[in-house]
């Protein structure tokens, strides 16, 4: 293949080249087409875009210039190139694109057999801890922390070219490794003395006196305030009840007195409490809605922040009977807990001359203050195992407990003829044929336990060897022992995934199947299907897949990929800017809250098998009491309780779909402002699939100048008077523009607010700190898409983006795709996905039919492979 | 005020007095042992990966008479002690805000597709200057997003995270663990010896078995066994040594992303630490402003929107008015710094003197996507400061001849360093 072409016959040698180079004979009109239509621009005197086509060889085994075609092919296919559509008239251009779609795809095809689709990939921190979780035995081991966050690539932390192995990296592995093992290891004969800790109402909170004044918190019996002089005799009285009203948000962090974790491990909390309301005498009266509530574990702490705080043992609604509720808390050393009631304000504290806080507070709300009230709270843990040792110590040592592994920690008596003396530094080691044949016997028992997929021979003994090397350098034998695993779980072998290299290779199947899905390892239904070459069955596959998606484990899928796709793991990010939007301070619940809905949502995309046009359009919701106030939904007064449920939306309602959730419409802003520009990329890429190019290469630089500027309109235009920014900015501004009626978090608004100008707006927000912002210009939410289909509002452009529910899939499947596989879609499985996308069509194309067709997929499969 | 403002003010605000211990020449490969006798060169290597506003950096008039642009005002104190480049550029470092990755590597084209980083300055000049000192180098970031984004790149062209967490950096550079723990801590090392043996041998063994891009893959892993391995020895042997002491107390970490400034200080201080204690020689800092969200600028008030967006200012008054009052503020912090340096004796000169500090960025003007004319500072390490040297502004000179300078400031033999051309000889003496 002629790569250096020389000057002065550029352009018909480059023709040549693309005659020649394609064994398809593509009609000789393409590169008489092209000569015509593009190299007019892209020349070696203007080079416009970066292109010279008359160098640019078509030597497609190359991957650099496929890319490369692929780009003019793509371009030229959505009619952006030539840029005068008659510079190619239709005939001519659907002629060039397929002789170019022909050749690309024959040539990427070749590739891909010969060297495979993707390489291997790196274990992502959340894939590796969830093995070692399941490979250990320890559901709640923690050592994702200890690894560093892994790159994003193409917005994903499973691409396999962003999944880089270094000096650091590695390292970690071999710290997480040894951490994880540390934990499985039981070292004492009987399981860790549990601790029970029982508390009534006056130790549950550090000190018997009232904080934050009284209708933050105070002590109560038969629903009166009890004066704090009182409580020290009233101090074992079961009666008497610990009322909280606030968020435990500082400087409230009630914890119970004399509680604190002296070991780190599952505690059971059973606790007694009603949901009651205060009423301004301080009394109590039951209260009309459950309270939802969690546990943040914590550092016991002085009047300070504890800045280390996080919810653990999920949200619980308290109801206004009085009722025993239990649940599980994790806790570390030395941790307590702390009671963390969501969705109530945190009143304003101020210190006046560094003085002690004083608090200020919102007029009181209509039949009471809502809040909690406690009984009496009971700690057990640290929770163990059942059997003892624990399953983990099993994963390690088959049946050696805790005391016959320390009988074989200390040098062994000399007098037995038949152990080899090996001389160390200060003693003599002795090791037994025995005893070496146990320490390989249980190593390869692990590794058969802990691998994927048979390991080979040549590496068990390496890990034997090393074994070995460890007992001859004196290691006890469980330190031997768990240096080998410790190898073996920082070891290429486990660190990579491999892609299938044929419809049926079975482990490396099972293992995509189940980290996609799961993100983990194959479970042991998985492993046996594998080793008894079952899973090639399409069949069974499809089971396999149906069975993943219905368990426990897809709940990983849908945090990880949404967390990705949809950014959810920036939920928290930016917090609202309290001047302008004072009713989000400190509203933690609601964001927690959204969190929930969008992977609902998503939960129910695939389980329930919905049609791709929901992505955008649906006439439901995934609600709780908080986002039902939140969508104005008009029956919110009866929704009750933290417990995300499915409703049906009023036909006017604009919420429903991807596009109007509040989580959504908060990743896309920035807690500040919206941006028509950035919510308009973002959907544009993530949920229709037609990602904005990026934008112009600073040379000659285009500065927009943006001064005098008063609305969003007027800045948009003047943003895209510049014709080289309008053409790409005409793609995804309007759909920006049609969520302008959706503020920070997703309220609906038909003003922008703002500090100055504007009708003015003042109040005492629900946590008693004054406000005042000013309600500004209208919003306008209309707009033209580039195809000229205009849209008045959410609704039109909703039904507009749902009309092509093709692209919608096209998309999803291309995400999906990347994250099942770890190379995104290459041109030579567009083939496939078109005709993924044909055979789904007729029932509206269903997600969980997409995630079906795709694993049945060579893609997902793997193609056979010609040679390497 | 909360007490962990008390007390990171406390650690801002402590003198610093160090007792770094002499270091021990034996220890030391050969040819770094000669070198030892005069003040050792350090650098510091600094960028914002937003810039600042070109008009009020760059001054107006070039080489030793030139004026003060408004932002070096604050610096005047110095200006014998810090040049000032303009028309410095990486070649083909082009693409917006991809290329901030690349500020220290000068690898092209990092928006083409196959895209690979390069090895950057610091690992670079790491690998010539040997093990020398308990960590090669330190890797610091602001607000910085780990994952994605760093100064510090190896070889293999593979990101090294950066550390934003002070506590943590205190922790490595100077809590010394008992007899008990150091000997636990060589056992672990000498564990881990035999540990990344077996990890070769069973990655040789399995890479046999695959393909050519499978193999360039564990081609990392391989590497990677065998850097840590390398670093075993020493890393050994710095175990036996104690650590520097210092007077200062452990810092509390600035973690909320919207105080920008405080981290950014905090930061400086801690790079402070590490080159005063000869923890390191070689820091890089990386000021993820594009990572930042609306942050504190005035007493109590925030930036009307998120760094980045600002930086998009578009000529409008009121973000660059407040554009200008963050870059202001950073100068005042790079002031701070050169001042802590200059009062540190170092041998019988400053430490600012042995200290090369360059303060830069990837971008020459954010607002638009401008990777040309980069805002580049050098101060320090005893060149021939005092100027504004310009170049080029429509054909830049390649700002990776700069970087050879300073790589042969630290001692190396080097006359080449990715994109570089030539040398700076403006600035040497």
């Amino acid at each position: 293949m002629i790569r250096a072409l020389c000057a002065g016959t550029f352009l018909n040698a480059a023709l040549t080249v693309l005659l020649s180079a394609n064994a398809q004979e593509p009609p000789a009109s393409a590169a008489l087409q092209l000569k015509h239509a593009c190299v007019e621009c892209h020349n070696p005197e203007t080079t416009e875009g970066g292109l010279d086509l008359t160098v640019l060889t078509f030597d497609l085994s190359d991957r650099a210039i496929r890319d490369r075609w692929t780009r003019i092919h793509d371009r030229i296919r959505n009619g952006e190139m030539p840029p005068q559509a008659d510079q190619l008239p239709r005939d001519a251009r659907d002629a060039l694109v397929q002789s170019f779609q022909k050749a690309i795809h024959s040539a990427d095809l070749a590739d891909i057999q010969s060297h495979g689709r993707g390489p291997l990939r790196r274990l992502n921190r959340d894939e590796y801890e969830q093995n070692l979780r399941d490979v250990l035995r320890l559901p709640q081991l923690d050592i994702r922390d200890l690894l560093p966050e892994d790159r994003e690539g193409h917005r994903y932390n499973k691409a396999s070219e962003s999944l880089d192995m270094s000096r650091v990296q590695l390292a970690a592995y071999l710290d997480a490794a040894d951490t994880a093992l540390r934990q499985a290891l039981v070292v004492t004969p009987t399981p860790p003395v549990v601790t029970r800790f029982r508390a009534v109402a006056t130790n549950l909170f550090p000190e018997r006196s009232t904080f934050g004044e009284r209708e933050a918190m105070f002590f109560a019996k038969d629903n009166k305030f009890v004066d704090g002089k009182i409580l020290e005799e009233l101090k074992d009285d079961p009666n008497v009840e610990l009322a909280l009203f606030r968020s435990a948000h500082w400087p409230y962090y009630g914890y119970p007195r004399g509680f604190i974790a002296a070991l780190p491990g599952e505690y059971r909390v059973r606790f007694s409490a009603r949901a009651v309301l205060q009423q301004s005498n301080y009394e109590l009266t039951p209260a009309v809605q459950p309270v939802p509530m969690t546990f943040r574990a914590r550092k016991p702490s002085g009047p300070d922040v504890s800045g280390d705080v996080r919810a653990t043992g999920g949200l619980i609604d308290i109801q206004p009977a009085q009722a025993t509720y239990e649940t599980t808390l994790r806790l570390r050393e030395h941790e307590t807990f702390e009671y963390s009631l969501l969705g109530l304000p945190v009143p304003l504290a101020r210190n006046v001359d560094g003085g002690p806080p004083t608090y200020r507070y919102p007029p009181f709300p209509e039949g009471g203050q809502p809040g909690i009230a406690f009984q009496w709270l009971e700690v057990e843990g640290p929770l163990s195992a059942d059997i003892w040792p624990p399953p983990s110590h099993r994963v390690l040592f088959d049946e050696l407990s805790p005391e016959v592994l320390a009988s074989r920690m200390a040098p062994v008596s000399a007098s037995n003829a038949d152990r080899i003396r090996i001389p160390t530094a200060d003693t003599f080691r002795l090791i037994s044929p025995v005893e070496l044949a146990e320490a390989n016997r249980l190593l390869r028992r692990f590794v058969s336990h802990a691998a994927r997929e048979p390991v080979p021979e040549d590496a068990l003994q390496t890990f034997e060897q090393l074994i070995r090397k460890r007992l001859d350098a004196n290691d006890t034998l469980s330190d031997a022992i768990l240096a080998g695993y410790q190898a073996f779980l920082a070891s290429s072998h486990f660190l990579y995934l491999r892609e299938p290299v044929h419809a049926d290779d079975q482990y490396a199947i099972a293992s995509r199947l189940s980290h996609f899905l799961t993100n983990t390892r194959p479970d042991d239904t998985l492993m046996e299907l594998a080793r008894t070459s079952r899973l090639s069955h399409s069949e069974t596959l499809k089971t396999e897949t149906d069975r993943l998606i219905s368990g426990a484990g897809f709940e990983r899928f849908v945090q990880n990929f949404t967390d990705y796709w949809l950014s959810l793991r920036h939920v928290r990010r930016d917090d609202p800017d309290v001047r302008l939007y004072p009713e989000y301070r400190f509203d933690d619940y609601l964001v927690e809250s959204m969190e929930m809905e969008t992977r609902a949502f998503v939960t129910s995309l695939i389980r329930n098998n919905l049609p791709a046009r929901s992505l955008v359009d649906a006439d439901f919701a995934f609600v709780n009491d908080r986002l039902a106030r939140h969508y104005n939904l008009p029956n919110a007064a009866d929704i009750h309780g933290s417990a995300i449920r499915q409703v049906t939306l009023p036909a006017e309602s604009p919420y429903g779909g991807l596009l109007t959730q509040a989580a959504i419409l908060k990743v896309t802003a920035n807690g500040t402002s919206t941006s028509p520009v950035i919510r308009g990329a973002w959907i544009m890429e993530r949920i229709i699939g037609q990602p904005p190019p990026p934008p112009p290469a600073s040379v000659p630089a285009v500065e927009p100048d943006i001064r005098g500027a008063t609305t969003i309109r007027e800045l948009l235009s003047l943003h895209t008077n510049s014709e080289s920014c309008a053409e790409c900015h005409a793609r995804f501004d309007p759909v920006g523009l049609a969520l302008e009626n959706f503020d920070i978090l997703g309220t609906w608004r038909t003003q922008y607010r703002g500090i100055e100008q504007g009708q003015r707006i003042n109040g005492i927000d629900r946590a008693g700190h004054d406000f005042t912002y000013t309600l500004t210009e209208p919003v306008d939410a209309a707009g033209q898409l580039p195809d000229g289909r205009p849209f008045r509002n959410i609704h039109d452009l909703k039904t507009i983006l749902a009309g092509n529910p093709r692209q919608l899939a096209r998309n999803l499947l291309h995400q999906l795709t990347l994250y099942a596989t770890g190379t995104p879609v290459r041109f030579a499985d567009r083939a496939e996905l078109e005709s993924i996308l044909d055979a789904c069509a007729p029932t509206d194309y269903r997600v969980r039919d997409l995630l079906q067709a795709l694993v049945q997929s060579p893609i997902f499969r793997g193609q056979d492979r010609s040679h390497d | 005020m909360t007490n962990q403002q008390r007390s990171r003010r406390r650690f801002l605000r402590g003198t610093g007095v160090l007792l770094a211990l002499p270091l021990l020449n034996c220890m030391l490969p050969r040819s770094v042992r000669a070198a030892e006798t005069a003040s050792p060169r350090r650098m510091l290597l600094i960028s914002n990966n937003l810039g600042v506003l070109p008009k009020p950096f760059f001054p107006a008039g070039t080489g030793r008479d030139y004026e003060l642009s408004p932002y070096l005002k604050p610096m005047a104190e110095f200006r014998n002690d810090f040049t000032v480049f303009s028309g410095l550029s990486h070649p083909g470092v082009t693409g917006g805000h991809s290329t901030e990755n690349c500020f220290l590597t000068g690898a092209r084209g990092p928006t083409k597709s196959g895209f690979r980083n390069q090895i950057s300055l610091d690992q670079y000049a790491a690998e010539k200057l040997g093990l020398v000192t308990r960590f090669p180098t330190l890797n610091l970031g602001v607000n910085i997003d780990k994952a994605n984004r760093s100064l510090a790149w190896t070889r293999d062209g593979v990101l090294l995270p950066a550390e934003d967490s002070a506590p943590a950096l205190f922790r490595k550079m100077f809590v010394q663990g008992d007899a008990e723990a150091v000997q636990k801590q060589l056992k672990k090392l000498e564990e881990r010896g035999s540990i990344l043996d077996a990890l070769r041998d069973e990655t040789q063994q399995f890479s046999r078995s695959l393909g050519r891009e499978d193999k360039n893959r564990l081609d990392q892993y391989l590497t990677s066994v065998r850097e840590i391995e390398e670093r075993l020895q020493t890393a050994r042997q710095w175990e036996q040594r104690p650590r520097p002491t210092t007077t200062q107390t452990p810092p509390a970490d600035v973690q909320d992303h919207k105080l920008f400034f405080e981290k950014f200080d905090l930061m400086l201080s801690m790079a402070q630490l590490a080159l005063e204690s000869d923890s390191t020689r070689i820091v890089t800092l990386m000021v993820d402003a594009f990572a930042t969200p609306a942050f504190r600028l005035g007493e109590n008030e925030n930036t009307t929107t998120d760094y980045h967006n600002l930086s998009h200012h578009g000529q409008a008054d009121e973000k660059v008015k407040q554009l200008e009052e963050a870059d202001r503020r950073q100068m005042t912090l790079l002031t701070k710094l050169l001042q802590n340096l200059a009062g540190r004796p170092a041998g019988t000169e400053r430490l600012l003197d042995s200290t090369m500090i360059l303060f830069g960025s990837n971008m020459g003007d954010s607002n638009t996507h401008d990777n040309t004319n980069l805002p580049i500072l050098l101060a320090g390490g005893g060149f021939r400061h005092g100027q504004h040297l310009a170049f080029q502004r429509d054909q830049n000179t390649p700002l990776c001849n700069l970087f050879v300078t300073m790589l042969q400031n630290l001692g190396l033999e080097t006359d080449a360093f990715a994109s570089s051309t030539a040398t700076l000889s403006e600035i040497t003496r």
